[in-house]
């Protein structure tokens, strides 16, 4: 039965039921709430980070490096759990934060939703083609092979089910678990992506525009990978190669993007992530190399 | 160190309580980025957080006590997509009030604490090192080509023209 299938994977069902355990544990008894000098470094954190805003380094015409606040935050977080001077973020604050997480993923998870429904009829209006290149996204399943390859284990999965932006990562956790393997992959791949995805695929794009014979629309729609930035940054070299096509291409570009953040999620849970840990069960006893992480018991 | 409680105590109006704290505290720091980095109003965008917190109280609330083993993503995705339906009578106000609220707000103050709850797991961060990179820049190219190509391929099989 499909539902089954879905939701209750042959082993997924027990993990997810002791993760919730654990987060219950965390944030119902433990009233985390109390625990106020990690709420007010979160707000000095994030009014730091609102305060410098963006700030884009230019490099070349089309393509410059986008620093965003959310990158600020998480690099400021965990530079405040790291550093030796400041004593109140320590690992009991760390276990808090990952718990109050797990309750804010939601809000995050609810936003989207809230879009989804309100563009519900752009779904059905746009053409065919805006719809299935979603589908398209599943190709990062096929860099599996390749991570199994360097050494990575179910980490793996966790990377090439999906290009591993907000919404895919808050999949990911809520599936797996913040301290699984899985998660730690997408978090790297979230992490280098936010530094280096950009300017890569400014030029990933101006690229594929001069070696590819594709549409021009097909580049518009490919630039919506579900990512703000990265969206800007493909359109602008796009833009320059279609002189006279400007309106179409932001037009699906911006379409496309919103269906990444709406319809993305759902193609990632329903589709992908399945996808990709039978792949990961078909391929890793053929092609799978010793661990390049060490197995570390420093969970509880 | 392991904490010796067990996982059978059902959610309390205790529970609830402090997943009502949270999300309050949650709100009250997304609110106050909102302003500062997009302008919104402080009384609307506050609605919306209220909105949104409800929703995410619901979902988590229906995965804890309903005996289905679903994820509470979908029950909060179903409920937000409902109430922003456009037929449905609650759609104009939730989404005038949840617009107020910008997406990189909430992930803003997300990753704040993301950040900090990564700290315990920075060690094997660092062990993923450059294999890692290379993977990250696949991952973006194959995501991009992969929907250039087969957006391509609908395309001319629907017969749109350049």
């Amino acid at each position: 039965m499909i539902w089954e299938w879905i939701f209750i994977p042959d082993n997924d069902g027990q993990v997810e039921h002791i993760y919730r355990e654990k987060t219950d544990k965390r944030i119902l008894k433990k009233n985390p709430w109390r625990d106020y000098r990690l709420h007010v470094t979160v707000l000095i954190l994030v009014i730091i980070a609102e305060l410098i805003g963006t700030i884009k380094i230019p490099i070349t015409k089309d393509v410059a490096i986008t620093i965003m606040p959310l990158i600020y935050t998480i690099v400021l977080g965990l530079v405040f759990y790291l550093a030796k001077p400041i004593t109140w973020i320590q690992r009991k604050q760390a276990r808090i934060a990952e718990g109050a997480m797990m309750l804010f993923i939601g809000v995050l998870i609810a936003k989207l939703a809230v879009s989804s429904g309100q563009s519900i009829h752009l779904i059905f209006e746009m053409g065919p083609a805006l719809i299935l290149q979603e589908l398209g996204h599943l190709a990062t399943i096929l860099v599996l092979p390749i991570a199994l390859l360097l050494g990575f284990k179910k980490e793996a999965v966790g990377m090439t089910n999906s290009i591993g932006r907000e919404p895919n990562v808050a999949v990911v956790v809520d599936k797996y678990g913040f301290n699984s393997p899985e998660s730690r992959g997408v978090f790297a791949i979230f992490i280098i992506g936010t530094v280096i995805g950009t300017i890569f695929i400014s030029f990933l794009v101006t690229f594929s525009l001069s070696f590819l014979p594709l549409h021009p629309y097909a580049f518009a729609m490919a630039s919506g990978v579900g990512s703000a930035s990265m969206n800007a940054a493909a359109i602008g070299p796009t833009l320059a190669a279609f002189p006279g096509m400007e309106t179409q291409i932001e037009a699906f570009a911006g379409f496309s993007n919103l269906l990444s953040f709406c319809v993305g999620i759902y193609i990632v849970i329903f589709i992908a992530l399945p996808l990709t840990e039978k792949m990961y069960n078909w391929l890793e006893p053929k092609i799978g190399r010793e661990s390049i992480t060490a197995k570390k018991g420093d969970d509880e | 160190m392991v904490e010796l409680i067990d996982g059978s105590e059902n959610v309390s109006v205790h529970g609830i309580f402090n997943w009502i704290l949270l999300l309050t505290i949650f709100s009250v720091i997304v609110v106050i980025g909102n302003y500062i980095g997009y302008k919104h109003p402080i009384a609307d965008s506050l609605i919306g957080m209220a909105i949104l917190s409800l929703i995410t109280l619901v979902g988590v609330w229906m995965e804890r006590e309903l005996p289905l083993n679903i994820s509470s993503i979908i029950y909060i995705s179903v409920i937000g997509i409902a109430l922003a339906f456009p037929s449905m009578p609650t759609s104009d106000a939730i989404i005038h009030y949840v617009s107020q609220i910008e997406l990189l707000s909430i992930v803003t103050v997300f990753l704040a604490y993301v950040g900090i709850g990564m700290g315990k797991s920075w060690g094997e961060f660092k062990a993923m090192g450059p294999r890692a990179i290379i993977i990250t820049v696949l991952v973006i190219a194959s995501t991009y080509l992969g929907s250039a190509v087969v957006a391509h391929v609908i395309l001319t099989l629907t017969g749109v023209s350049v």
